[in-house]
């Protein structure tokens, strides 16, 4: 407790000379954590949205001829030897006239004098709803037309192929702005805590003389890393969610929010953020004032 | 009154043998210095300016290290010293620096308070003490100025109140009285002269004869770096 108040008084104190600088650092801390957490969010939301989409999207191969029963399960396995999948349906010529009809409705009556037989066989694969099956639907589709028999492989539109290499993008972008995040936090809070270290130099020194331990100097110093990871991380996680939700109105378009039901950042994604802020803040200062301990 | 003898070494709190200190290039501050200090003895350590009182002090306080020789506190060699210990060991040496070494910006009361702090001393004990050393070092009133403020009398007095606020079992003054007026000089004495009945070791460094004249205790002078004991002849027979 006494130990506690010595180093919120020294705090204090030491604060008094670098205000402007810890106002600096916090302020890069803040937006560090806000551009991080901006494309996590985008990165969950999106993550979101492809299992909805996942859901209604499949893959047809159509065949030359129908698959014997007996082959159905090796040919199945070809098929999940690739990919995990949800589900694999073989429709016969039968089937395929049955859902054209319905497709149709009222003018299903064009289809009348139609032999069945015009419709090719085919296989519906139903792959498995993550976001790694979406990104590589592409190749995918290369292979189960690769399949002997497969005449020609139909999934969707092109956009969800697009959609996969953007969710490919904002994957490397957020791990490039989480790299940001740790290169910022940690050099701008070992820079500025450097930076009261050597305003506090003559200070220090005396305190050497006086004999004030490791523990004594290292105390405020690491309370000072902890306490601008704490703030950076609040501000800049209270940034977000006012820019979440200033998006979220101005976006709120029926036919985009369908598909991208905004959701803010799970509880447990935001005490992650604030886990990692305050370690990254404490490690940077304390590179900073290992120099100076071993003086 | 007759002056105290040197203890047997096997008493002694500080044993400094054959320490010789020289300065780069070839400035030979201390030449083979032995001396022995019992525990809560009061010595005095004169000599004239540039005879190397500072620098002795200065290996006792860690601030060196001798060139050659030994030097043990407790027994224990201080050049082994290092890191925790070293810290802990500074705790309990208060030492008036000639140069002061306070902080400029901060006022009194924190420089005072500094030297508790650092041992996590009670808030209301490091309160009482400091308002205790300011009272008797006629310092009262300038207890929250910052010590760049200060007439040099004043800040020689801060420093002396720094290294009496522990209580430390050793202290070690340079010069404490060199810039201070005979009513000053007189509430020094009178606080060290406390502390020493107390059971406290003080080692005084000074070239002012006034404080140490009328003084019982042993008196060691340097000359040119070398040691020598003085045996006081006692004019007020
Ligand atoms: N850091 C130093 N570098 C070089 N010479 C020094 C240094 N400190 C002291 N000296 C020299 O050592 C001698 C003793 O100095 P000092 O111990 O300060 O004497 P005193 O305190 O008795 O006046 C002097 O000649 C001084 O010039
Ligand atoms: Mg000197």
């Amino acid at each position: 407790m006494r130990y506690i108040s010595f180093i919120l008084g020294q705090l204090a104190r030491n604060s008094r000379h670098g205000w402007a600088s810890q106002v600096m650092t916090l302020f890069t801390v803040s937006l560090s954590v806000l551009i991080f957490s901006f494309f996590f969010l985008i990165y969950t939301n999106m993550q979101k949205a492809s299992s909805r989409l996942g859901n209604e999207l499949r893959l047809i191969v159509y065949l030359e001829q129908e698959v014997p029963a007996a082959f159905r399960q090796e040919f199945k396995k070809k098929i999940t030897d690739f990919d995990r999948v949800e589900k694999i349906a073989f429709i016969s010529k039968e089937e395929a006239f049955a859902r054209l009809t319905r497709q149709l409705g009222q003018e299903s009556d064009v289809l009348e004098d139609l032999d069945p037989s015009f419709l090719p066989y085919s296989v519906e694969i139903f792959p498995s709803n993550n976001l790694k099956s979406l990104a590589r639907i592409k190749d995918f589709s290369d292979y189960l037309g690769s399949l002997p028999g497969a005449v020609k492989v139909q999934y969707g539109q092109e956009w969800i192929e697009r959609f996969g290499y953007f969710i490919s993008l904002l994957r490397i972008i957020v791990l490039l702005s989480g790299a940001l995040l740790i290169l910022t936090s940690v050099f701008m809070v070992s820079y500025t805590i450097r930076l009261t270290l050597e305003s506090r130099q003559e200070e220090l020194e005396i305190l050497r003389f006086l004999g004030a331990t490791d523990r004594y100097i290292r105390g405020p110093v690491m309370v000072e890393g902890f306490l601008l990871g704490l703030f950076g991380a609040f501000s800049g996680l209270l940034s977000l969610f006012f820019l979440f939700q200033w998006i979220k109105n101005h976006f709120s378009g029926p036919v985009f929010m369908n598909l991208f039901e905004l959701s803010f950042l799970p509880l447990a994604n935001i005490g992650t953020i604030f886990l990692i802020s305050l370690l990254l803040c404490s490690s940077g200062s304390l590179i900073s004032i290992r120099k100076y301990l071993k003086v | 009154m007759t002056s105290d003898t040197a203890p047997p070494i096997d008493t002694a709190l500080i044993d400094i043998v054959k320490v010789t200190k020289t300065y780069p290039p070839d400035i030979m501050a201390l030449d083979e210095v032995s001396l022995a200090v019992g525990h809560g003895e009061m010595i005095f350590l004169t000599g004239v300016s540039g005879a190397g009182k500072t620098t002795l002090l200065k290996l006792l306080c860690f601030l060196e290290s001798p060139t050659m020789g030994l030097i043990e506190m407790d027994k224990k060699d201080i050049s082994k010293l290092s890191g925790h210990a070293l810290q802990k060991m500074r705790q309990h040496i208060g030492v008036a620096y000639q140069d002061f070494r306070l902080l400029s910006k901060q006022t009194v009361y924190q420089n005072i308070a500094l030297a508790m702090e650092v041992r996590y001393e009670n808030p209301k004990k490091i309160k009482q003490r400091v308002l205790e050393l300011l009272a008797n070092l006629g310092l009262a009133d300038k207890i929250h100025t910052p010590t760049s403020k200060l007439s040099r009398g004043e800040q020689q007095r801060v420093s002396i109140a720094r290294a009496c606020a522990n209580k430390p079992p050793l202290i070690l003054a340079d010069e404490p009285t060199g810039n201070l007026d005979p009513a000053a000089t007189s509430l020094v004495m009178d606080l060290f002269n406390r502390l020493h009945e107390e059971g406290t070791t003080i080692i005084i460094a000074t070239h002012d004869q006034a404080i140490w004249q009328k003084s019982s205790h042993r008196i060691v002078n340097l000359e040119n770096g070398k040691l020598q004991e003085i045996i006081k002849v006692n004019f007020d027979l």
